[in-house]
């Protein structure tokens, strides 16, 4: 069962959990995403904290209610997530990886190719599954 | 919507000794709400006031709009699990059948799951059973009578962890199915927090917090490394607690910590750890949250 | 307050059919039987033998009466029931016993007295003054001793939850010096003569009735003391 933290409120942890799955393609666009309740007993948690993590994806698009059957993954959420991210990539990835590169002493140019490798070895690890 | 459980000014004294002291707040509807506090902190006492089983000094408390001592158009909507609840001489399955007498929305498929899951033995006397077994009995009582405004006071007595569980786990089950008003005083937080949608704390009869469990998270964090650097960090802020050991201390801050405060604390070789609810209300009762977190 | 509450009460305090049905019925059954072998082996004596075993169901009750305002009061007022209500429903069943019980006692004294006493001139079920009459006045009169004991014994339990140890001690303490002040004055002023005779001419349908009122009073009396009970 994926750990919740103790730091960020329970329904953005659940949000980006869902969101998670749905960048990872776990949860292509149409399906239809764990009802509230199913949610609430996998995570032991409120209910209500797990229904205002679904809320709060659907407010950005990325689920779309169908009354009477329940909450589906939208037409282009993958996408919209996708793009949101990498928004973000900078910041919360790169920026943190420079700054540590810089502590160790490790130039740009070793820094590049460092990622290269890395890229390398992980491609050749998951032999070809996920495309990123 | 009108709340569920309405405090206003509500005082409690007996002779030499103020066990609640103007307090204020009320439940709405169909939600989790956690009454938390040290012991001695006043939660058995506004449960009690609440439930009828004792008067006010001073203060108002109404339940479902109405004053609930001796009111059973209000007290056969409620349940009350006490931590020690005395029972007559009845065998377990006899006081259960007795209780579904007087609850209309009772449960008997619900109070035989609980029953069996539990392990409680159905013929044996409860007054020879052990303390987490007469617990267990409070619990299916209150779980299976599904009463609109449902109260827990430390009701797992006895129980050791996985029972405990348990009861979490078929209380959020079923309160998902059913919905309906909760209130659960406890000490043990952590092991509730992810359950709670609002919680009150009290602090020697006074209410010291009281919000909602979203609001309270993250907003106190640890901060700990070298000293040096964990003073730097910490700098010009407030500190509620300090702790070092030899070239290393940790700190207690209020949080949560934005991007760029991360990334510093990276750089510095700090690690940030975001209190636990428990945790940040040990912090609370020391006075020094209540500016943040008060709603 | 409804009625469907009143009688869930009633039921609640009936799950302990040892107590109140079984145990009093065991020991009055069990104590006719000593009197009856006593009656049969000891010489006839004129006018019968009249034994005080019959006692014995009026002080279970009052046990009862204790126990339905102690042991019993804890989980009864965590039922989601008013004490006015756990109080009703518990009177409504000491009507309803008073009225069973009374009955039975009254079948029983017919009996008895169709058999000559069991043929052995045994005494059991006719209480000299009190139980002696037609049959209703035995009811009546046995209906309201009945009640009568179990509120007393309600008050017991009553005194203790509100006043704790000390109150009860009171309580009985109290009792113990208004019976004493009634015997020095009867005393003082040589009445036991005219005392003994008011005893003699004594109604039955008279008794019944202070009793009655007697028992209306500590009836309401504990429906305004249980108000304020916490348990």
């Amino acid at each position: 069962m994926p750990s919740l933290d103790e730091g960020t409120p329970l329904f953005v942890q659940i949000a980006g959990q869902l969101a998670d799955d749905i960048v990872d393609g776990q949860l292509t666009e149409g399906t239809r995403v764990p009802s509230t309740n199913e949610l609430a007993a996998f995570y032991r948690i409120n209910p209500a904290t797990a229904a205002k993590g679904i809320n709060m994806l659907v407010d950005e698009g990325v689920l779309e209610k169908r009354r009477g059957i329940g909450m589906f993954v939208a037409d282009g959420a993958r996408e919209q997530l996708l793009a949101a991210r990498r928004k973000l990539f900078a910041e919360q990835y790169v920026g943190p990886m420079v700054a540590e590169a810089n502590r160790l002493g490790i130039d740009n140019d070793t820094l590049v190719s460092l990622v290269k490798e890395t890229s390398a070895n992980n491609a050749s690890a998951n032999n070809g599954g996920k495309t990123r | 919507m009108t709340p569920t459980i309405s405090v206003a000014g509500l005082s409690r004294r007996y002779r030499g000794h103020t066990a609640l002291d103007n307090i204020s707040l009320t439940v709405e509807p169909d939600t989790v709400t956690g009454l938390l506090g040290r012991n001695g902190a006043g939660k058995t006492t506004l449960l009690r006031i609440i439930t009828g089983l004792e008067f006010p000094t001073d203060g108002e408390v109404t339940v479902f709009g109405a004053v609930p001592a001796e009111n059973e158009a209000v007290l056969r909507r409620m349940v009350f699990v006490r931590e020690e609840q005395s029972y007559p001489d009845f065998r377990v399955g006899t006081a259960i059948r007795v209780a579904s007498w007087f609850y209309p929305y009772w449960s008997a498929e619900l109070a035989e799951q609980l029953i069996a899951d539990f392990e409680l033995p159905l013929s044996r006397r409860i007054g020879r059973l052990s303390r987490g077994m007469r617990s267990a009995v409070g619990i299916v009582i209150g779980l299976a009578a599904r009463a609109e405004l449902t109260l827990f006071d430390e009701p797992y007595a006895g129980l050791d962890a996985v029972a405990r569980q348990l009861f979490y786990d078929r209380l959020l089950t079923d309160y998902a199915e059913h919905p309906r008003t909760i209130v659960l005083s406890t000490h043990l937080v952590d092991e509730v927090a992810n359950l709670l949608e609002h919680v009150v704390m009290l602090d020697h009869g006074r209410v010291a917090l009281d919000a909602p469990t979203d609001e309270i998270r993250g907003t106190a964090m640890t901060v700990s490394g070298p000293a040096t650097a964990v003073e730097e960090f910490v700098a010009g802020g407030p500190v509620w607690h300090r702790q070092a050991v030899a070239s290393r201390a940790s700190v207690v801050v209020p949080g949560p910590f934005d991007a760029a405060a991360q990334a510093r604390a990276r750089a510095l070789h700090l690690s940030l750890e975001p209190l636990s609810l428990q945790q940040l209300l040990v912090h609370a009762s020391g006075g020094a949250a209540q500016e943040k977190v008060c709603a | 307050m409804r009625m469907k509450t009143l009688v869930n009460v009633a039921r609640y305090h009936l799950v302990d059919r040892l107590m109140y049905v079984a145990v009093p019925w065991a020991i009055l059954a069990f104590s006719f039987l000593i009197n009856l072998a006593i009656a049969a082996m000891a010489p006839r004596q004129p006018g019968g033998m009249y034994t005080g075993g019959l006692v014995s169901i009026y002080v279970f009750l009052l046990i009862c009466g204790v126990l339905s305002m102690t042991r019993e009061l804890p989980f009864g007022l965590m039922l989601g029931v008013s004490r006015r209500s756990y109080y009703l429903g518990t009177a409504l069943l000491v009507l309803a016993l008073g009225v069973a019980y009374g009955l039975a006692l009254t079948a029983l004294q017919a009996v008895e007295r169709a058999t000559g006493g069991w043929g052995l001139s045994l005494h059991y079920f006719q209480v000299p003054w009190i139980m002696n009459g037609p049959w209703y006045q035995t009811w009546v009169t046995s209906f309201v001793l009945l009640v009568l004991f179990f509120l007393y014994g309600m008050w017991y339990g009553l005194v203790y939850r509100r006043w704790n140890l000390f109150g009860l001690l009171t309580f009985a303490a109290a009792q113990v010096l208004v019976a004493l002040a009634v015997v020095t004055v009867v005393t003082l002023t040589h009445s036991w003569s005219a005392f003994g005779h008011f005893l003699t001419t004594v109604q039955a349908p008279a008794l019944a009735g202070v009793l009655a009122a007697l028992a209306i009073a500590l009836g309401l009396g504990g429906f305004s003391t249980i108000r304020r009970v916490t348990i």
